[in-house]
């Protein structure tokens, strides 16, 4: 378990980054956290030309404002990102989601942007990212672009990026002070990456579901966006929502295959029942409110 | 001098022992100081790496490793026939060769993925690695044997064998009046069990740093149970001489069972080694460990069972099956699950037919309690047998257990047993926890929704094996008091994670009263001290317990002795105590002992006539063949019904381990033990897909319990003293053995209302959910997904050409028996129906009549090694091929093939 041979590099800003990049040719790897791309290089299953450490970057680090929504740069840890007092108040599913993401000394290196650009569909980042409607920044020295998270994944460890192209943000839009949150996973063990779960966020206008943003994982390819649940409840009084017949609808959306792990029937089974209850607790709980 | 008597049996609370002593072991480890394989690096030392078979079942066609050869850095890449060695034999756990020739390498065919084919020695791992990666070869792919059932029917992977049968005992047929037994009884239940296999994972894989030294000796750093036994084995099998072979682990990473003996490529490193002449260091990767590593259980066992209305037993009959994968460490059928299956029971009759069958996967090795499965089925049939009476399943133990005033007893297979305290445990156990106030609690949680359930498990093990297994023998202890008054202990015991060094220091300090912190214990290198099997089947407390406290007790009677002569007292007078010798009403005459070992070494004219200078001992303690070690846990959980999830809530361990050393110590091999039985249960598996590429390469997917999955476990102990010098009982293997039953009977009481669970582990949350909601949602995706069989061509059945049979004459034979390839020499005479003849084996000469009956042939031969039986030969000729089935009594059938000289 010793990695094929690389060259190594480690620029300091985007630009340099960018040019190392354009200049591979598809030969480069990036290594943010480590936390995926050092067992890979040491199973031989990844053997880049050039592996791209971009942890020296600082541009690429840290939570700040943007318009009308919290940006996160990529190579934020993980264990930052759960600390930030500022993603806790804007995007308290998005902190409650990172707990699940491995553990302490997994997050301490891990980042943001690794686990969205690497798209584990069982993994809770990437479909956070897709629930919340995040935008993904890429650039390059072609220029940059913006990529909204639910057209970002293609496959399995798929995503539209070039291979010249590198994340520099994630845009997580504003959500209204006291939206509801939605999360719920089931995992073998704590840390695991999920058998099956779900994440969102639903923001009222007056009783009746204004917004609404939620996403599977561990259900697909992918991470999956439940587009018919959401349609179904928009415009919805939260007294006249069946979460049954919303959890059905979400269902509806998936792919989810059988594994090692668990059957597609298991997940489409127990998926139906947590999202009914994840959406059921919520609103029941906002109604009491 | 004599040995004086012993008073340590039965010490339940001395100075040290019993104590919770902290272990010596800790500091090192937990600063980082510990020594494992890896940290070892020697002068001019390099690095191989294996190309390994890509392919599970297939022959070689050609092997490229010029690009291999060609990478700067690269000193050597070799081939099968490259390492070769004159005089060198594989052999097995027991120290036989192997039942199949193990190859270090393969050459011509391949037998499963991850096996070795070609060895790189270059100046780092990471070029090893590049280079064997550069290795072509090319194959033509066969369908391979994956599972038990494709074993069954599919060809034979083994060349010039007829079927994958590895190994077999018992019968198929049942006994007739057993059969009649189970037909008449009120009930009878048939209960099915199927282990998966599992991946021993210690957290140092295996490793080698092997050193050619002078001529004909080596140096060993090697991962492993005992440096004694790995001397004991390289020497047989290189045929080196024992004492040229030196072997160092000071620290050992935990090993389970995998790592009694070095397999193919430490082997092929020590090779390559000698042959190369620079030291050469082989570390296992992770993936290599879970791809290409000998591996454990995957087993089936189908046990029926007949009782009574009143729940006694009547009859049982059992039929075992395991994956012996294409080289185990010797050809397993699990004799011992059968042997003692019964033993804590009282069973009128049971019959078996067990067998260990090869195929396309990595090679079968022990793990923790290798016969654990015995408990697994019967506690876990019993809990059905209970439910469907409507007693509790504790209830159903009770009035079926061996009681401790009805021994010693024989078991059902003609097995004398004493010493079981199962009744104790159980007693101790149901003593300390309410069952009717749990199932007033499981009933309300029902009306609520939730599925609380209660799982009981007791069992019986056979510990610190002496003499009833061929590589297990006593242990040695030489301790010494120094001259600086302090005492230091070489053992043959050693530490995988044991506690070896603190648990013989505490009994030395006890026995000797000295403080603990002046006694140090020399393990890990088998140039200290003498021979002993070390780690293996829960031993060490007691067989190297009875050493230290016997070689210690020596030792003070000869302090003794000495400050009786020096002070003209009598030895009576005489008392050690914390380092201090002293005299019955002389306080005056009080010395340290560093005193009197000045005296000892420096002083021979003051010693008592006889006396030898110095302070030393040395004893090798040889402790019965088995001593019984019992246990009875139970286990709470509640079941999600909605996911399939279960939760621990609560279990509690009765164990009766004798003696207790140190509690902390042994709180911590059951915990150990029930962590691997919960992963075992819930979690581990290490599986196969259809073309027998292992898909749990990494710790993704092999999933062990980690450490919010295991709960705080509440202890009981027993602390019967057992008859053995300390009244020790092991206990390093027990958690993993009654841990499974009892965590599955658990589930299985929790979800009774939905129906019986069928026992596949692991019981995933898939499986659960398929109980509770009585529909296959696991599906044929998920685990233990049945692969299609292999066609096989139809083998020629042997003609049974009667009539024309030549009998007569010389015949090598080889039996199969669950000690090892019994090989033999036959010489037969007829005359007409009549057959006489004698058998020549290492055992020597046996003369013998029969019959003869067209071409087969039967005879009788009465045998007392290991124990009085009459081995029943029914045998058969076919032109130059003898072949057939040998009765041994208890053990059950063996098969014999052989050929005419």
């Amino acid at each position: 378990m010793k990695p094929a041979p690389f060259d190594y590099v480690a620029p300091t800003t985007v630009e340099d980054a960018c040019q190392v990049l354009a200049d591979a040719g598809g030969g480069a790897t990036m290594l943010a956290g480590g936390q995926t791309l050092m067992p890979l290089l040491n199973l031989r299953m990844s053997q880049p030309f050039i592996l791209l450490d971009i942890n020296k970057i600082e541009a690429l680090k840290g939570v700040s404002r943007a318009q009308g929504a919290t940006r996160v740069g990529p190579v934020t840890r993980q264990c930052e990102a759960l600390a930030s007092a500022e993603l806790a108040a804007a995007l308290p599913v998005l902190v409650e989601a990172l707990s699940h993401v491995g553990h302490h000394q997994t997050r301490n290196r891990g980042t943001i942007g690794g686990s969205i650009a690497l798209g584990e569909p069982a993994a809770e980042m990437p479909a956070t990212a897709v629930a919340l409607g995040a935008v993904i920044e890429a650039r390059s020295v072609r220029g940059t672009r913006q990529i909204p998270a639910r057209e970002f994944y293609l496959g399995p460890y798929m995503n539209v990026l070039e291979p010249d192209e590198l994340v520099t943000a994630i845009d997580y839009p504003d959500w209204p002070q006291g939206h509801i949150t939605l999360f719920r996973e089931v995992a073998q063990r704590p840390g695991d990456f999920a058998l099956v779960g779900m994440v969102g966020a639903l923001a009222l206008e007056g009783g009746k579901i204004a917004r609404a943003g939620i996403a599977w994982f561990g259900m697909g390819p992918t991470p999956i966006a439940a587009a018919q649940a959401e349609q179904a409840l928009l415009g919805q009084s939260i007294d006249a929502i069946d979460p049954q017949a919303i959890a059905e609808l979400a269902v509806a959306d998936t792919a989810p295959f059988d594994d090692h792990h668990a059957s597609a029937e298991y997940r489409r089974t127990v998926g139906r029942r947590i999202f009914a209850r994840t959406l059921g607790e919520a609103l029941n709980i906002r109604k009491a409110a | 001098m004599n040995a004086p008597t012993i008073a340590g049996q039965g010490i339940m609370a001395g100075r040290y022992i019993g104590q919770r002593s902290l272990r010596k072991e800790d500091p090192r480890l937990l600063t980082g100081r510990g020594q494992f394989v890896d940290d070892i690096s020697l002068p001019g030392m390099l690095h191989v790496a294996f190309h390994r078979s890509q392919i599970a079942r297939g022959n070689i066609l050609s092997i490229d490793c010029a690009a291999a050869r060609d990478l700067p850095g690269v000193h050597a890449v070799w081939l099968a026939a490259d390492i070769e060695r004159p005089g060198f034999e594989m052999l097995s756990l027991y120290l036989r060769p192997t039942e199949v020739p193990t190859p270090l390498l393969a050459d011509s065919i391949v037998r499963y993925v991850g096996e070795p084919i070609a060895l790189v020695i270059a100046d780092s791992r990471a070029i090893a690695e590049d280079a064997a990666a550069l290795i072509e070869v090319e194959y033509e792919e066969l369908d391979p044997v994956v599972t038990l059932a494709q074993a069954r029917s599919g060809p034979p992977i083994h060349p010039g064998t007829d079927d994958n049968i590895a190994t077999e005992a018992g019968d198929e047929e049942v006994d007739e009046a057993l059969a009649a037994t189970l037909a008449g009884a009120a009930h009878t239940i048939t209960h099915h069990v199927v282990h998966q296999r599992i991946s021993q994972s210690p957290m140092e894989c295996r490793g080698i740093v092997a050193q050619a030294n002078g001529i004909e000796e080596l140096r060993l750093y090697i991962t492993c149970q005992s440096p004694h036994m790995i001397a004991r084995w390289v020497s047989q099998a290189l045929g080196y001489p024992n004492s040229a072979i030196h072997v160092i682990a000071k620290d050992v990473g935990g090993s389970f069972g995998l790592k009694n003996q070095p397999w193919r490529e430490e082997t092929a490193t020590i090779l390559a080694a000698l042959k190369f002449g620079r030291p050469l260091k082989w570390i296992e990767d992770r993936y290599e460990h879970l791809t290409a590593c000998p591996q454990c259980r995957e087993q089936e066992f189908t046990l029926t069972i007949a009782y009574d209305k009143d729940g006694k037993f009547l009859a049982s009959q059992g039929d075992y099956s395991a994956n012996n994968g294409a080289f185990p460490q010797g050809a397993d059928n699990n004799l011992a699950a059968h042997m003692f299956i019964w033993a804590a029971y009282k069973m009128p009759t049971y019959g078996f037919i067990t067998r260990g069958w090869y195929t396309n996967t990595t090679g079968l090795a022990a793990y923790r309690g290798p016969w654990a499965i015995e408990s697994l089925v019967r506690e876990t049939a019993m809990d059905v047998a209970a439910r469907k009476i409507g007693i509790e399943p504790y209830e159903l133990r009770r009035r079926n257990v061996l009681k401790v005033a009805e021994q010693p007893a024989t078991t059902c297979l003609g097995m004398p047993v004493d010493d079981i305290t199962t009744e104790t445990c159980l007693d101790k156990l149901l003593e300390n926890f309410d069952v009717p106030a749990f199932r007033r609690e499981q009933a309300e949680a029902r009306k609520a929704g939730r599925f609380l359930g209660l799982g009981i498990a007791a069992y019986v093990e056979p510990t610190a094996s002496a003499g009833s297994i061929n590589f297990m023998t006593g242990e040695l202890a030489q301790v010494r008091i120094e001259p600086t008054g302090k005492v230091t202990a070489a053992m043959s015991t050693h530490s995988q994670g044991h506690g070896t060094a603190t648990t013989m220091a505490q009994v030395i300090a006890d026995r000797l009263g000295v403080p603990y912190e002046d006694v140090t214990v020399f393990e890990g290198d088998n140039m200290h001290g003498g021979f002993g099997p070390g780690a293996a089947g829960s031993r060490q407390g007691v067989a190297g317990g009875g050493a230290a406290i016997t070689a210690s007790e020596m030792l003070a009677a000869k302090v003794k002795g000495l400050a009786a002569h020096l002070f003209n007292a009598s030895p009576e007078a005489v008392s050690i105590e914390q380092g201090m010798v002293h005299i019955a009403g002389a306080p005056e005459m009080s010395r340290s002992l560093r005193e009197i070992a000045d005296i000892a070494y420096s002083e021979p004219m003051r010693l008592p006539p006889g006396y030898e200078t110095g302070l030393e001992v040395q004893f090798r303690y040889m402790p019965p063949p088995m001593t019984m070690t019992s246990a009875a846990h139970a286990c709470i959980v509640e079941v999600d019904v909605e996911t399939g999830f279960v939760k621990i809530l609560r279990w509690i361990t009765s164990e009766d381990c004798g003696t207790v050393i140190n509690p902390a110590i042994v709180e911590g091999q059951v915990t150990g033990g029930l962590a691997q039985a919960i992963g075992m249960v819930l979690l581990e598996e290490a599986a196969y897909d259809a073309r027998g590429n292992p898909i749990a390469a990494t710790y993704k997917d092999y999933l062990l319990p980690a450490i919010s999955d295991v709960p705080v476990f509440e202890f009981l102990h027993a602390n019967t003293p057992s008859k053995t010098v300390g009244g020790m009982r092991g206990v390093g293997e027990g958690g993993a053995i009654i841990g499974p039953p009892t965590l599955v009977n658990a589930i299985a009481d929790a979800l009774s209302p939905f129906g019986e669970v069928p026992v596949n582990l692991p019981l995933t949350p898939s499986k659960l959910l398929s109980v509770i909601e009585g529909r296959d949602i696991a599906g044929h995706g998920g685990r233990g997904a049945a692969a299609a069989p292999v066609a096989v061509a139809p083998a020629a059945a042997p003609a049974a050409s009667a009539g024309e049979a030549q009998i007569d004459g010389e015949w090598k034979m080889t039996m199969s028996t669950p000690m090892g390839a019994q090989e033999m020499t036959g010489h037969f005479a007829t005359d007409g129906t009549a057959l006489s003849g004698h058998l020549m084996s290492a055992e020597g000469r046996q003369d013998f009549t029969g019959t003869v009956e067209g071409n087969k042939l039967k005879f009788e031969l009465k045998v007392e090694k290991p124990m009085n039986i009459t081995l029943k030969y029914d045998l058969q000729v076919d032109g130059n091929a003898i072949f057939g089935k040998v009765k041994m009594g208890m053990f059950g059938s063996s098969k014999l093939t052989g050929q005419r000289i």
